[in-house]
């Protein structure tokens, strides 16, 4: 797969210990990396989401679903500030895909352009 | 003079009468503030389910997958479940005649009545149920029951029967060097429908004046889903010109 990128460094991620549902559903041994613009951002509880836009190496683009992720209250209460992740601005994404369906994804992470990063799983 | 005299008198007991509540509050520990849920034990740690708990139990096991969950569709852990809760911000007020807990998870709130207060009586069961409370010393002790079913058999279930007595006091801790005061809650759930002993649970918050209580939606993505299954699209509202704004 063109968009993906795999993460060379080793995360210590731990599932949030009061998840409301299994994440079962997604490989959470993958960690994907992808850089592009973010497309679509809620942020919401109990699972933030977003969409983001990535260019591959020919010049075209395509949207990565991450579906679900962190509380929105979790994650700017480690710090993230959503205006960092605005629509329109660059980003990197870290995500696990669902088993049935590889175009979505769990986001595990964000990395802000000046290397800040947030881990949406704690 | 004598106008003089009896103004202050009649000041000083009004003074008094004004103050009388909060004196009485301040003889009691002040369990008021941000917290931040820091742990709790269980024991049993296995539910000692009763046979016919049991045989729910195993069957839900067979029909539930762990994505069937209630949480997802925001249905409130409620009562006892809510006291070691999510990893979010709860907020306790105190007054002499009541506590009011809110928890940033799932939006709950809950109200502790004074026994001594002349406290109402349940209407309806609920998923926090009813609760009146008295001092034992330093100790908060909190009856609750009439609390609505909650049949999740992976989410410590109680019935219509279930009765929770908690015992609270603050202590001052020391953890990894700094120091703390954390809210001790020592609860026993009782259901004899559902298990054959009570289960004891300890569990602790910290006090986090660093922190606020934020808001906590949980069913915008369940309203999005169903938008999406209706075809429907909101405005994008936010898209809207300003006044002034040039066009």
């Amino acid at each position: 797969m063109t968009f993906r990128l795999l993460l060379a460094t080793a995360l210590v991620l731990t599932l949030p210990a009061a998840a409301h549902h299994s994440f079962a559903i997604y490989d959470m041994d993958e960690n994907i990396v992808f850089d592009g613009v973010v497309e679509t951002l809620k942020m919401r509880n109990p699972h933030m989401a977003l969409t983001l836009t990535v260019t591959q190496d020919d010049g075209t683009t395509g949207t990565i679903n991450f579906a679900e992720g962190a509380p929105a209250n979790m994650i700017v209460r480690m710090g993230l500030n959503p205006a960092d992740i605005a629509p329109g601005m660059h980003i990197k994404a870290i995500g696990a895909p669902r088993r049935d369906d590889p175009h979505t994804y769990f986001l595990k992470a964000i990395i802000l352009p000046d290397g800040r990063k947030y881990s949406v799983i704690n | 003079m004598i106008r003089s005299v009896l103004s202050r008198v009649a000041f000083g007991i009004l003074a008094a009468a004004a103050l009388a509540p909060y004196v009485a509050a301040a003889q009691h520990p002040d369990f008021s503030g941000l917290w931040f849920p820091a742990g709790r034990t269980q024991d049993p740690q296995r539910a000692p389910y009763t046979p016919a708990a049991q045989a729910a139990a195993d069957e839900y096991a067979k029909a539930f997958t762990l994505d069937d969950d209630p949480g997802r569709y925001c249905i409130w852990p409620g009562m006892p479940r809510a006291v070691w809760g999510a990893p979010f911000t709860v907020e306790i007020q105190q007054r002499p005649q009541d506590f009011t807990i809110f928890w940033e998870g799932y939006g709950m709130y809950r109200k502790i009545y004074m026994a001594d207060h002349n406290p109402p009586q349940p209407i309806l069961p609920s998923a926090m149920g009813h609760s009146v409370a008295h001092w034992d010393g330093d100790a908060l002790v909190v009856e609750t029951s009439n609390l609505k079913p909650y049949p999740y058999m992976t989410r410590l279930a109680t019935s219509s029967d279930a009765h929770v007595v908690e015992r609270l006091h603050l202590e001052e801790r020391e953890v990894n060097g700094r120091k703390g005061k954390y809210l001790v809650n020592e609860v026993v759930l009782t259901d004899p429908k559902v298990y054959t002993t009570p289960i004891k649970i300890t569990a602790t918050l910290q006090q986090r004046t660093d922190l606020q209580l934020l808001e906590y939606t949980c069913t915008d993505t369940l309203w999005d889903d169903y938008l999406s299954e209706r075809g429907l699209t909101l405005p994008d509202i936010d898209s809207f010109p300003a006044p002034g704004a040039a066009r």
